[in-house]
């Protein structure tokens, strides 16, 4: 008897979306990232092409994160104090594909710093590094909407990706975006519907589909990761199923939700029982990135360059 | 000595003056002077709608933010926050007072009260009055014709109505008066016949020919409102129509609230007296107003939602709210109407439609009833809005509802300038590129509110004209000055106060239009869960209905483009205005009506929204405008589009 075909024929598929410009694209990236194409839920390739490869972006800070544990501030402690050399490590030690550059010091209570100093950190960046480069605001709209005008304005033809726009703020970042050629992050709060809506909402603005990655806060291991990946689950399957205003690549925060989870951050002395912070911590996070990664993730943003190598080596084996 | 002081309360503008005990409220005062007061909360203080001005005298009141500066300034209070502690002078504002006398009546739409007619077609019911008064011209007996009276009468009955002998029943009273009445009128006599059941009551006996003089009541009991038609069953014609607001609002704005308190303050004798005491004015301003004898008033038939009908015969309603949800009743036999109060003749009986459930009432069964959904060959969409949003999909063959909480806010409820559709309701609104308002009032006088028509007119305008943006939210940096910020966000001017019949400016704030958001979101949700059920696609559905106390007039198109009901050619949809009291006088007037209603009641079945899944998700995905899902509205999409690119 024969088996039959149980395969899924999908009608739609994920727009490929390019960060980054070479030189002859009007930038001066040394190399270009595309993500997206998938026409097909992940690893099932049998059902139709994969798409490209996830991509991992390692986060750089604007500011030294006193916060962090020491675990985690052990492998950048010759460069937190230059997020351009923080940067270049990621990318040249670790394997970054691209950098996130978090604007963490120009919210009103995390510093206050001025948009000056922003662009002189973006430009530092730019020229450390040749990967493309993704720039997250500080998610103070007031501040965003300050700050990043002025950033955007100095990665002009870098194609960036610029993060982001929300239901209740969106207009001034997709404006920046769509005047200096830049990539946009469309955020909403594990919710399909914002999600969706954010996206007619920019594009009633004229901004183009093929240049905007989706952001559904992000929840790690044991903080609400099984809700982020059912959300990107059902993204996944509405843009297959040929929902053009879901059918983008998708972007998550697992560096920085995985290490706020007090299993992760915990020190040896505060939790004995649970084993060496050095391993735990970025066995949380690798965890919590492989994990939804299945659900269907194009760029995951990450910490620990241990986590990085084994979520590397994870989407290298299973491709 | 433990004696309160007692204080005097002077109102204005209606110079009534009333005495309570200090420390109680100016709400209260009111309440004992019959001043009507406006309030959504009930005196609970929160909902900011019962503002009155201080003149003369000391009051005690905690502090509002439901105030506005300039308000404070004016010596605005809270009528039910104000404790009165010396003599008092409180005038009403205009946008405070509830004007009994001028609530629109519901009117059915013209086609509507056409159907009961002669039965020209399957949509007509034959014309049989529930209570009919017959004629009779007896054959007097003699040593030939030795036929006892009583039975003499149920023969003449018999010859002229065809009603069999052991489907008559006489009650004792009139029993007792009949030779005399036969001899009398010299064997030409009236009889006043009931419907009851398998049964046909002989309700009176009149000398000579009283057959001209007959007359019933329909009422639409509902929660926030109650409209009377008077109706003549002789001639079939609408002689009258008036309403009110339904006076239980003391008790609470919806009726879970209502039987919360009943139960908490053993108060339901009292629920029920309020109703029956409107529904006596109602009918008394009716029979004065018509010069009519209120004995000859024979008939009153009621429908409401279930909680209503249960306040209305005082039956236990507290189990509606608790699960399983099981009303005491859903069919209700006739019973006398002075049985529970009613005012009319003594012997006159009182109907009330069947209900379906606890969460879909008489309303929604006499409204299926009112546009023959029993009858439809094609599928059909009955949606009544009120507080609950009820939906019927069907046709003759089958139909199941179901009932989603819409809130009140299309009633005017929980809307900063919303009212209820009554004179001076702006209807009709329009806002062009350049954010003029053209608007269009009821009663064509200057504007104190918006009702339900005009909110849904104002929504899809200020989405047309750029004002706000598909998730509702106000497109700040517009190049006008109608719209502003204030301490609780942003807000849009309709009508500067200059044009205004308040004395304020008339506003639709940022809160207001996600609350209509939300209804409309509930509406469509349901109405799509209720398709999906059936496994129906929107394409199939040839006929929408839709009633509810929207005013007169209602711009279906500014329904779609807001998405409150599918996207659909306009010509689909029917505004039917007030099915309810249109399903209750159609059953006054023919027997087949009421009977319909049973059937329609026993055949529909419930589909429950409550704790469905899918009815969240369909749910949160309409909660934008149109909808999430733009290909759920391909015209409203091309509509905006064209309307961005002027």
């Amino acid at each position: 008897m024969e088996v039959p075909n149980v395969a899924e024929k999908w009608m739609g598929c994920v727009r490929k979306v390019t960060i980054g410009a070479t030189k002859e694209q009007g930038g001066t990236r040394g190399n270009i990232v595309t993500v997206g194409g998938a026409k097909s839920i992940p690893y099932m390739d049998f059902e139709g092409e994969q798409g490209c490869k996830p991509v991992i972006a390692m986060d750089v800070l604007d500011t030294v994160p006193e916060d962090w544990p020491d675990a985690l501030k052990e492998p950048f402690k010759d460069v937190l104090n230059s997020p351009a050399k923080w940067a270049k490590k990621c990318v040249e030690q670790y394997g970054a594909d691209m950098v996130c550059l978090k604007l963490d010091s120009i919210h009103p209570d995390k510093g206050n710093k001025s948009a000056e100093e922003a662009v002189a950190t973006v430009k530092s960046i730019l020229q450390a590094v040749s990967v493309p480069l993704i720039i997250w605001g500080c998610e103070h709209n007031e501040t965003d909407n300050a700050v990043m005008p002025k950033v955007s304005q100095a990665a002009k033809g870098e194609r960036c990706l610029l993060a982001g726009a929300s239901q209740d703020n969106y207009k001034i970042i997709a404006a920046v975006c769509l005047a200096d050629g830049h990539c946009l992050v469309t955020q909403a709060p594990v919710d399909i519907n914002i999600g969706k809506q954010v996206n007619i909402l920019v594009s009633d603005l004229g901004f183009p589909l093929d240049r905007i990655i989706m952001f559904q806060t992000t929840g790690a291991l044991g903080y609400g990761m099984e809700y982020v990946y059912s959300i990107q689950e059902r993204e996944r399957i509405a843009a297959l199923s040929g929902d053009n205003l879901l059918g983008m690549p998708v972007i998550c925060n697992v560096g920085y939700e995985s290490w706020r989870a007090k299993e992760a951050k915990a020190s040896d002395a505060e939790a004995p029982q649970w084993g060496s912070c050095v391993e735990r911590g970025p066995m949380w996070e690798t965890i919590t990135a492989a994990t939804l990664l299945q659900s269907g993730v194009d760029i995951i943003r990450m910490y620990h360059p241990k986590a990085v190598a084994a979520v590397k080596k994870f989407t290298q084996d299973l491709a | 000595m433990a004696r309160k002081n007692v204080v005097k309360v002077h109102f204005l503008p209606n110079d009534v003056t009333v005495e309570l005990e200090s420390g109680r409220t100016v709400f209260e005062a009111a309440h004992k002077a019959r001043i009507y007061i406006c309030s959504v909360c009930g005196g609970e203080g929160t909902c900011g709608k019962c503002k009155v001005v201080l003149k003369k005298g000391q009051i005690d009141s905690k502090p509002t933010s439901l105030l506005g500066h300039d308000e404070i300034e004016k010596n605005y209070i809270l009528a039910c926050q104000a404790r009165v502690l010396g003599n008092v002078q409180i005038f009403i504002p205009e946008e405070t007072r509830l004007e009994r006398s001028k609530i629109l009546v519901g009117e059915e739409s013209p086609e509507m009260g056409l159907l009961a007619h002669t039965k020209t077609d399957s949509r007509h019911f034959l014309i049989e009055p529930l209570v009919r008064k017959v004629f009779l011209e007896l054959e007097s007996p003699t040593m030939d014709d030795n036929v006892a009276d009583h039975e003499r009468l149920y023969n003449a009955i018999n010859k002229k109505t065809n009603t069999a002998s052991d489907r008559m029943q006489t009650g004792y009273r009139i029993l007792k008066q009949l030779p005399t009445v036969l001899r009398e009128g010299d064997w030409k006599v009236t009889v006043t016949l009931a419907y009851r059941g398998s049964t046909t009551e002989v309700v009176e006996i009149q000398q000579g020919d009283t057959s001209r003089n007959n007359f019933g009541v329909a009422i639409d009991v509902g929660t926030t409102t109650v409209v009377a038609h008077l109706v003549d069953l002789a001639t079939c014609r609408t002689l009258d129509s008036e309403a009110t607001y339904n006076s239980q609002i003391e008790f609470g704005e919806d009726y879970i609230q209502r039987i919360i308190y009943g139960e908490q303050n053993n108060a339901f004798g009292e629920i029920h007296n309020t109703i029956i005491n409107d529904i006596n004015n109602l009918i008394s301003t009716l029979v004065k107003r018509n010069f009519i004898n209120l004995h000859d008033i024979t008939a009153v038939v009621c429908a409401g939602n279930t909680a209503m009908m249960h306040f209305l015969l005082e039956l236990e309603p507290t189990r509606i709210r608790r699960e399983p949800y099981i009303p005491s009743a859903n069919f209700i036999p006739p019973i006398r109407a002075s049985e529970i109060g009613i005012k009319i003749n003594p012997r006159g009986l009182l109907y009330t439609l069947p209900s379906v459930g606890a969460y879909v009432g008489a309303d929604i069964t006499a409204g299926a009833t009112a546009i023959r959904l029993d009858q439809a060959d094609a599928l059909s969409l009955f949606i009544d809005i009120g507080t609950n949003g009820e939906v019927v999909l069907g046709n003759k063959e089958w139909m199941v509802c179901c009932s989603a909480s819409a809130g009140p806010s299309f009633e005017g409820s929980g809307v900063h300038n919303g009212m209820r559709a009554a004179k001076g309701a702006i209807e009709k609104i329009n806002i062009t590129r350049d954010f003029h308002v053209e608007y269009k009032t009821i009663g064509n006088v200057p504007p104190r509110g918006i009702c339900g028509s005009g909110l849904l007119d104002c929504i899809a305008s200020l989405l047309r004209s750029g004002v706000i943006n598909k998730s509702g939210n106000f497109n700040t940096g517009l190049r006008t000055d109608r719209l502003r910020k204030t301490e609780d966000g942003y807000e849009f001017v309709l009508v500067n106060r200059v044009g205004a019949g308040i004395d304020d400016d008339i506003i639709i704030t940022q809160a207001d239009i996600t609350h209509l958001i939300r209804s409309k979101a509930a509406i469509y949700a349901a109405i799509s869960t209720l398709l999906d059920a059936m496994n129906m696609s929107v394409d199939t559905i040839e006929h929408v209905y839709l009633a509810g106390g929207f005013g007169n007039y209602l711009d279906v198109r500014s329904a779609i483009t807001i998405g409150m009901l599918p996207d659909m050619p306009t010509s689909r949809v029917k505004f039917v205005g007030n099915t309810c009291v249109a399903g209750a006088k159609l059953s006054l007037l023919s027997k087949e009506a009421f009977l319909t209603a049973q059937q329609i009641a026993s055949k529909m079945t419930y589909f429950d929204l409550m704790g469905n899944t899918k009815f969240m998700e369909k749910f949160m995905s309409a909660n934008f405008l149109p909808h999430t899902n733009l290909d759920e509205f391909p015209s409203v999409y091309e509509e905006l589009a064209a309307h961005s690119s002027l």
